[in-house]
């Protein structure tokens, strides 16, 4: 079926197309030959156009009257060049099949919007075709050559270049990561009032080998405190490395399976060099996926050890008796959005939901469910794509009909892509919900009987002393995170647009600022780019607190980026957790800094 | 397998670290043509060095594939940082160009009386040249520049992990043999 694989030597790469073609096509035309397998050929030419696709797609039902959002369709716009130059019905039936070349840098920018901009590679066509075409895998394909050429939204670009040369997907450098690690496990230690509640950091033979979605690190540090505290409940030979710890992987996103087998073999090899017994994935779809299935393929790698989902991790704790839960403890209602990489391509959607009834009273399961749930549409990449962002909340309603079905006032996820995705089109739906993870909720039921209590006062005033300026257009939202700040020791000071936020920021000098993006007056943006400009206040930290996340360009696109970062709505728990790591990594900063300088 | 040679008593070294934090004279930083220091390494020199250098760089692009210009490095390790313009995605005469540019990072850096200088694997993960040319065109040059007339005494490959330290090991291996 396939005439030449090499791309060379293929007889419809004849000199007079190439010299038509530009360089970049060519480029793509060539490279195809070098991708194709047998289960992409497969998927290439099994498609009878019978339509059972179209309805399984969340943006075609959010955009029943466009056609170019089914997936035959937008299969089709992949299919028309492999027809034309791999498949020998393109070369004696072009006109029947629709064989088509690729010709410009313009044909090439038409495939990126389709293949980045109207997918999520989630795999639900895939389960529903007849034909067992996996649209999402070509789709795949044809995203690694695109970009093999360069040719990819801004966002893919600066996520992939972080994860090639940073080593994680958001560019968090060694000594942040450390610092955090470091400030939780302290906080872990005071707590508990024991020096064992720790985060190991490259302890050797340890039984475990804990791998974090570098969200964790920057957004979301309490899922990583929460998963230490399990780790210590259940008396765990633990550690976190150093180095090489993301086990999320851009490549699966980008299609680029050098990116995906060089991030993998840094974890693989870590582990390795730690003589880690079992590597554990927290809970991030696309990680488990990339890691535990996809990895070894795309690294060519013989992976020695065991791998396994935090969320095993702890369902086993459990059933062996190494942790007491008590689900009296999470008794607002619940339901559970499968992570389209866990359920569809990695089959785990039995186990969260076994631990959820165990860690609460009030599950309610979400129809559809499993592997036929509807993807969170930030999937694939989506969430670092803001050229796209429109279109992504408008196919989201049927995720948010889905979710307003249960009832629940709470959506627990196994995944940090999913939990921004569904964050996001519950603030654009105004559903009022909140998401969790598994991690959170099994923590939060932990029974510890050892546990010390520490003094009232000294979580209450923990922020006595330091003087914080919360600059927002909200007058109602400004009062409550003042209040909040207020209640626990600090000096705070209000200002309602950009203008006014400046001119306190000069006269003040706060301890930290927050900060909306959406103000009268100078954007959050130019009052940003004014302080870090600025000689004098551009040691100000900066935690932004946006309800505008298509906004995020600022902290992806930027070279200094903000200390911390939230969606609204936002709790008194998650802000007073960012405000607090903020003033602790900067403080610790400056004291390096004092020391470097004496 | 040798991870250093000596041509004229001057070095060249393999190292496997993050180039953006090493105690080095100057490092090389494969460069867009605006300048604009960007994500990955770029990201680790505007948190790591300031932004001193991204203003420095305002005034200094846009430059042309292959250029090389020179910033100072902020608070960064480094004294220097040879901003160098190499050939990216599998774009025309990759590897003439690619040679061109480590050729000029080198002029460059002699011209202004640096003695030690660190190369990333030129061009190789995200901007796909593939690992056994960065390797082979980059030590080629090195070696060929060091054995002519410079002040250059000191350079290093710096290599982010095995996938890329082993090609760029069997080169030189294969280098210090002929």
């Amino acid at each position: 079926m396939i005439v030449n694989n090499g791309g060379t030597e293929n007889l419809e790469i004849t000199m007079s197309s190439i010299n038509t073609r530009s360089h970049k096509a060519q480029k793509v035309i060539e490279r195809m030959g070098k991708k194709l397998n047998r289960q992409i050929v497969g998927s290439l030419v099994a498609c009878v156009h019978c339509g059972m696709c179209t309805n399984a797609c969340h943006y075609v039902l959010a955009n029943p009257d466009d056609p170019t959002y089914a997936p035959a369709y937008k299969a089709d716009q992949i299919r028309k060049f492999f027809k034309k130059h791999y498949d020998w019905t393109g070369r004696v039936l072009p006109w029947w099949v629709k064989a088509k070349s690729l010709y410009t840098d313009e044909d090439l920018e038409e495939l990126k919007d389709t293949v980045f901009g109207k997918c999520t590679n989630c795999r639900r066509c895939s389960i529903n075709c007849p034909m067992g075409v996996d649209y999402a895998t070509f789709n795949r394909m044809a995203r690694g050559l695109l970009v093999s050429v360069g040719v990819m939204p801004e966002g893919v670009a600066v996520v992939s270049k972080d994860q090639w040369e940073i080593g994680n997907q958001m560019g968090v450098l060694k000594e942040d990561y450390v610092d955090t690690l470091e400030w939780l496990a302290e906080e872990l230690q005071e707590e508990w009032g024991d020096p064992n509640a720790t985060i190991p950091i490259d302890r050797t033979n340890a039984d475990v080998v804990y791998s974090i979605n570098p969200r964790e690190v920057k957004y979301d540090p309490r899922t990583i405190s929460d998963a230490a505290l399990i780790f210590y409940a259940a008396g765990e030979n633990w550690t976190m490395p150093s180095e090489c710890w993301d086990m999320t992987n851009f490549g699966l996103f980008s299609g680029d399976d050098d990116l995906g087998g060089a991030v993998a073999r840094r974890l693989y090899e870590k582990v390795e060099e730690l003589s880690g017994k079992t590597l554990v994935i927290s809970e991030c779809g696309h990680g488990y996926r990339s890691t535990r299935c996809e990895g070894p393929n795309w690294g060519k790698l013989d992976v020695k050890f065991p791998m396994e989902s935090s969320v095993i991790t702890m369902l086993r704790y459990i059933r062996e008796g190494r942790i007491k839960v008590d689900k009296s403890k999470n008794t607002t209602p619940v339901t559970f959005h499968d992570s389209c990489n866990n359920a569809r391509s990695c089959g785990l959607f039995e186990e969260p939901r076994e631990l959820l009834n165990l860690v609460c009273s009030d599950f309610r399961e979400m129809y559809p469910n499993r592997t036929e749930n509807y993807c969170c549409t930030g999937g694939g990449g989506a969430m670092s794509m803001s050229e796209y962002t429109p279109r992504r909340l408008k196919s989201a309603k049927i995720k948010a009909d889905q979710l307003k079905a249960t009832g629940a006032e709470i959506v627990v996820t196994s995944c940090h892509n999913c939990v921004d995705g569904l964050t996001d089109l519950i603030r654009h739906y105004k559903l009022g919900m909140q998401v969790t993870q598994l991690v959170n909720l099994v923590a939060n039921a932990l029974v510890i009987e050892k546990k010390v209590m520490v003094p009232v006062e000294e979580i209450t005033a923990d922020l006595a002393g330091y003087r914080i300026l919360v600059a927002d257009d909200e007058p109602d939202f400004v009062t409550f995170v003042a209040t909040i700040l207020e209640d626990n020791g600090a000096a705070v000071m209000r200002a309602y647009d950009g203008d006014e936020a400046i001119k306190m920021a000069r006269h003040e000098k706060p301890d930290l600022m927050t900060l909306d993006i959406t103000m009268p007056g100078k954007s959050g943006i130019e009052v940003f780019e004014m302080l870090k400009k600025d000689d004098d206040l551009k040691s100000i930290p900066v935690c932004v607190i946006t309800g505008k996340p298509e906004l995020r360009k600022l902290i992806y696109d930027r070279p200094t980026t903000p200390d911390g970062y939230m969606d609204k709505p936002i709790t008194e728990e998650n802000l007073l957790i960012n405000i607090r790591k903020i003033l602790k990594v900067h403080h610790h900063q400056e004291t390096v800094e004092s020391k470097k300088q004496i | 397998m040798p991870e250093k040679l000596t041509i004229k008593g001057r070095t060249v070294r393999l190292l496997k670290c993050d180039i953006t934090d090493l105690e080095i004279e100057s490092f090389v930083f494969y460069a867009r043509e605006d300048l604009a220091l960007g994500s990955g390494f770029g990201n680790a020199i505007s948190v790591r060095g300031g932004p001193s250098i991204q203003q420095e760089l305002d005034n200094l692009g846009p430059v042309e594939t292959t250029a090389a210009v020179i910033s100072s490095a902020g608070e960064l390790k480094a004294d220097y940082i040879i901003h160098a313009v190499g050939p990216k995605f599998q774009e025309e005469d990759l590897e003439e160009k690619l040679r061109t540019t480590v050729l000029n990072a080198l002029k460059a850096a002699d011209q202004k009386g640096i003695k030690a200088v660190a190369f990333p694997a030129m061009g190789a993960g995200f901007y796909g040249v593939p690992l056994e040319i960065s390797a082979a065109v980059t030590l080629g040059i090195i070696i060929d520049y060091l054995s002519g007339e410079t002040g250059i005494e000191d350079t290093a490959i710096c290599l982010l992990d095995s996938r890329e330290f082993k090609p760029f090991e069997n080169q030189l291996s294969s280098m210090a043999a002929a």
